[in-house]
């Protein structure tokens, strides 16, 4: 199967344009009368870096890809309500029915704001680098896995060969993690573009980034090549955007609501008192799922250990009630996890029947197992109790909450305290009953990197599942990969929800959500498909604080 | 006295190289490694890396070399002046420091200057009060300011007087009004301290007998407090500012993270998380030096403010 999405571009321009002209949409109905006015500086407040990088290639720190998509541009683009590939620097290309061979034709007329023009060897460079960051690029890693080559066909025209299927290699083109940077860029060292030193072809320019302290952008002027998913087709609104970083959530709240900031892009959920009090001084709250592994639990099958059992991994996937789990840790109406993925990842399928609560399944299940309650009402066989480890690095609520979910069966969940590293060795020694899984990508092949033995070594994947059970989750993962055709990657995808869920190879916890404070100056705020922010079409309304 | 000081000079060189080891060791016996916590701070667990990817990163770092090459190595720098290069942000260490101490300077000098004023002014008024009444008030209310967590001390100012009344801004760096109430928040236990300190002593100054004699004499409770009192109190107060030194080092890690502030505070403990050794290292050898600079003077002073120390001494 071949796809060819040139002149698809036109069609989405012509659309874009249109809908400006209706003026409908997500402007906000404070401004639905008004056009976008050009001027300001956005001023968003992250909680943390911790990775201290900013090259996109190399970045996996989620809000520094935030920050990466309003410098960098990449071949494609991915539609956050279909999950669609659309063109981008790519104005189309065709995929070998054996998804190991892609090629690009280039937009004409893109260049870099250091005026270097964005071509076929500049592509080259770009995958040809990003490919040779080997660890230091640990998303690109595996975006770029079995990477052969790219060839530069004319000067507008790039061909990228691949040793092995990799069907998720579009949607890749689409991230952040494989945006084009300048070909000097590459000149520079990892470690000097990772502090700053990059230049790219998207609508704002880096000034200054001290990691964890300010970043800070400004418009390109000349910028005309957003992709088709962006109402506004030049030069974005903002003059600037300034990236700050605020640590205790009441202080970041604080300071929306007193003005000094326009935008709060925490990593944890606002909760629901901050949100009323957001949303009472005028702003507005907006979130989107994560793409990709929804937040989960993955059980050590190593025989011996009590989830060895098939049983016992069903009854522990029936004991998690997911609904309560949504509603107070979170909040009612917080999205209720379906699947190992989001629901925003492209191939979601929900699992709800497999994933109900049911304590009287899991008490019939456990009892079949052997694991007969006692008096102190936990379960016993053979006289040993039985208990999951469970390292964490803090007991949350959270965890608090599966931990007496599970004891109302007369499961001991064991929540051992224990230092981030400390944790790392505990999951990479087998030393642990449930360890954790989560990951953003909005490609479903991403869970490949925590489950699959064939390409993953963590502890995930490596305990995770006995040898029959491995050898049919590779299957599948390599079955999704395969062919770039949307009903066979479908089908195996679908499958593999339906296998790990069933098979208790994973427990799905809950979605995660990224939440965005928003002040009631800011208009025409967008997600990209990966919940990461776009300025494109942002501006702002009122007086300039 | 050129002995002398060249005796404490010494000495605080000791204690500088003897909390660079200490840290050193600690720091290297934390488990996991500065490499792995870079990897693992976000999405991607490091242990999907495979061994060689691992091993070239640890490399670069100079991480797969035997503990006391290291050490050796690093120590043989330092005696160059040269902090090395930060693990985690590609930056010279020197640079970080040049960039962050200013911040941290301001706003423990404030802090500093703040706490004196205000703890000295406080016990003055705890002693000199005409009414009984107000001087026992006023004697209690500084253990329940010391007793105050600072973060919620914190967290109050920028409540009250950032979001609620607007007067200064509740984060950043930049500008002086951005220091007031970080500075308050870290001056508040000090003085409180201070204040204690202070009211005790002089307390005792004012039970000696001369103290009797001088108002016998016809001077005013507020001048025996001024001349008599404060004098005789003031070496026990120089000798806790050499303390509160340290502690300010201390409050400055959660005033600055608190306040989204640059400094040095902020970026040590930054380093810890990361095992960032070589930035550690930098930021404790600097706090170290400004504690042991503070203690030297005041040993000097010290013998300015009560010439019984320098009599002690030539007569031991």
């Amino acid at each position: 199967m071949s796809s060819h999405a040139k002149g698809h571009i036109r069609t989405l321009s012509l659309v874009a344009v249109l809908s400006l002209v209706a003026c409908d949409g997500d402007a906000g109905k404070t401004a639905q009368d008004s056009l976008p006015t050009t001027g300001g500086t956005l001023r968003v407040a992250f909680w943390d870096d911790a990775q201290r990088c900013v090259d996109p290639n190399q970045v996996y720190w989620i809000e520094t890809r935030s920050v990466d998509r309003q410098i960098a541009d990449s071949l494609t683009d991915q539609d956050p309500a279909t999950g669609a590939i659309v063109p981008w620097l790519a104005t189309g290309w065709t995929v070998s029915d054996d998804a190991r061979q892609y090629t690009f034709d280039l937009r004409h007329g893109v260049t870099f704001s250091d005026g270097a023009p964005l071509d076929a060897p500049a592509v080259k460079t770009a995958f040809d680098a990003t490919f040779a960051l080997g660890a230091k690029s640990v998303l690109g890693l595996t975006y770029l896995a079995g990477y052969a080559s790219t060839t530069v066909v004319d000067q507008d025209t790039v061909t990228v060969r691949f040793d092995r299927p990799n069907a998720a290699f579009l949607q890749a083109t689409s991230t952040t993690t494989l945006a084009i940077l300048s070909p000097a860029s590459y000149r520079e060292t990892p470690e000097r573009r990772c502090a700053g030193r990059i230049v790219a072809s998207g609508p704002f320019v880096l000034d200054e980034f001290t990691a964890g302290k300010k970043v800070h952008l400004t418009r390109r002027k000349d910028y005309a090549w957003p992709s088709p998913l962006v109402r506004n087709r030049g030069a974005a609104h903002l003059d600037a955007i300034t990236f700050s970083y605020i640590k205790e959530a009441s202080v970041r709240v604080g300071s929306l609501t007193s003005a000094a900031i326009d935008v709060v892009w925490p990593r944890e959920p606002i909760s629901e008192p901050d949100q009323n009090l957001i949303r009472r001084t005028g702003g507005r709250i907006e979130s989107r799922p994560l793409p990709g592994v929804s937040y989960q639990l993955v059980p050590n099958v190593t025989s011996g250990r009590p989830l060895a059992d098939l049983r016992v991994r069903q009854a522990v996937q029936k004991l998690i009630d997911r609904e309560t789990y949504a509603a107070t840790v979170y909040w009612p109406g917080y999205p209720v996890v379906a699947s190992v993925f989001d629901s925003t990842t492209p191939y979601f399928t929900a699992q709800a029947a497999a994933l109900a609560h049911d304590p009287d399944g899991a008490s019939r299940l456990l009892d079949e197992a052997g694991w007969l309650l006692g008096p102190d009402g936990y379960r016993y066989r053979d006289g040993r109790k039985l208990t999951l480890l469970d390292p964490v690095t803090a007991a949350l609520p959270g965890d608090q909450l599966i931990q007496d979910q599970m004891r109302r069966a007369g499961i001991e969940l064991r929540l051992m305290v224990v230092t981030a590293a400390k944790r790392v060795d505990l999951f990479a020694a087998g030393d642990f009953d449930l360890a954790l899984a989560f990951l953003t990508r909005a490609d479903p092949s991403v869970l490949g990197s925590a489950l699959d033995q064939a390409v993953s070594k963590q502890g995930t994947a490596r305990y995770s599942q006995d040898p029959a059970t491995a050898a049919k989750v590779s299957a599948l993962f390599a079955q999704g990969l395969q062919s770039i055709d949307p009903a066979q990657r479908g089908r195996a995808y679908a499958e593999l929800q339906r296998y790990v869920v069933e098979t208790g190879v994973s427990f799905p916890v809950c979605e995660r959500v990224q939440t965005v404070g928003l002040s009631p100056r800011v208009q025409g705020f967008a997600f990209t498909s990966e919940a990461f922010l776009r300025t494109n079409d942002l501006w702002l309304s009122g007086p300039d604080s | 006295m050129t002995r002398y000081v060249l005796g404490r000079v010494a000495t605080a060189l000791g204690a500088l190289w003897a909390v660079y080891t200490v840290t050193f060791v600690v720091l290297y016996l934390l488990p996991g490694d500065p490499v792995t916590m870079l990897l693992a701070a976000g999405d991607v667990p490091a242990e999907n890396l495979s061994a060689e990817h691992l091993a070239g990163l640890k490399s670069q770092y100079g991480l797969d070399q035997p503990i006391h090459d290291q050490y050796a190595h690093h120590l043989w720098r330092l005696a160059h002046l040269d902090l090395g290069e930060s693990f985690s942000r590609n930056v010279p260490v020197s640079e970080l420091l040049a960039d962050r101490l200013g911040p941290t300077l301001a706003l423990g000098s404030l802090a500093i200057l703040l706490a004196v004023v205000g703890g000295g002014a406080f016990a003055f008024l705890a002693v000199a009060a005409r009414s009984g009444r107000v001087r026992d008030l006023l004697r209690r209310l500084p253990a329940a300011a010391v007793s105050l967590p600072p973060f919620f001390v914190g967290l109050l100012l920028i409540q009250v007087f950032a979001f609620r009344l607007g007067w200064f801004p509740a984060i950043g760096s930049d500008g002086g009004r951005t220091l007031i109430l970080p500075a308050l928040m870290m001056a508040l236990p000090a003085a409180a301290m201070l204040a204690q300190v202070l009211t005790r002593s002089l307390d005792s100054t004012l039970a000696e007998p001369y103290v009797v004699t001088a108002r016998a004499k016809g001077l005013s409770r507020t001048a025996v407090v001024t001349r008599h009192g404060l004098r005789n109190a003031a070496p026990a107060a120089v000798n806790l500012s050499g303390l509160l030194l340290g502690a300010t080092v201390a409050e400055a890690v959660v005033a600055e993270t608190l306040f989204s502030r640059d400094g040095l505070g902020r970026l040590a403990h930054e380093a810890v998380l990361d095992q960032d050794i070589p930035v550690v290292q930098a930021v404790v050898l600097v706090a170290g030096a400004a504690v042991a600079l503070i203690n030297l003077v005041v040993d000097l002073i010290h013998p300015l403010l009560d010439p019984r120390v320098v009599a002690a001494r030539r007569a031991g």
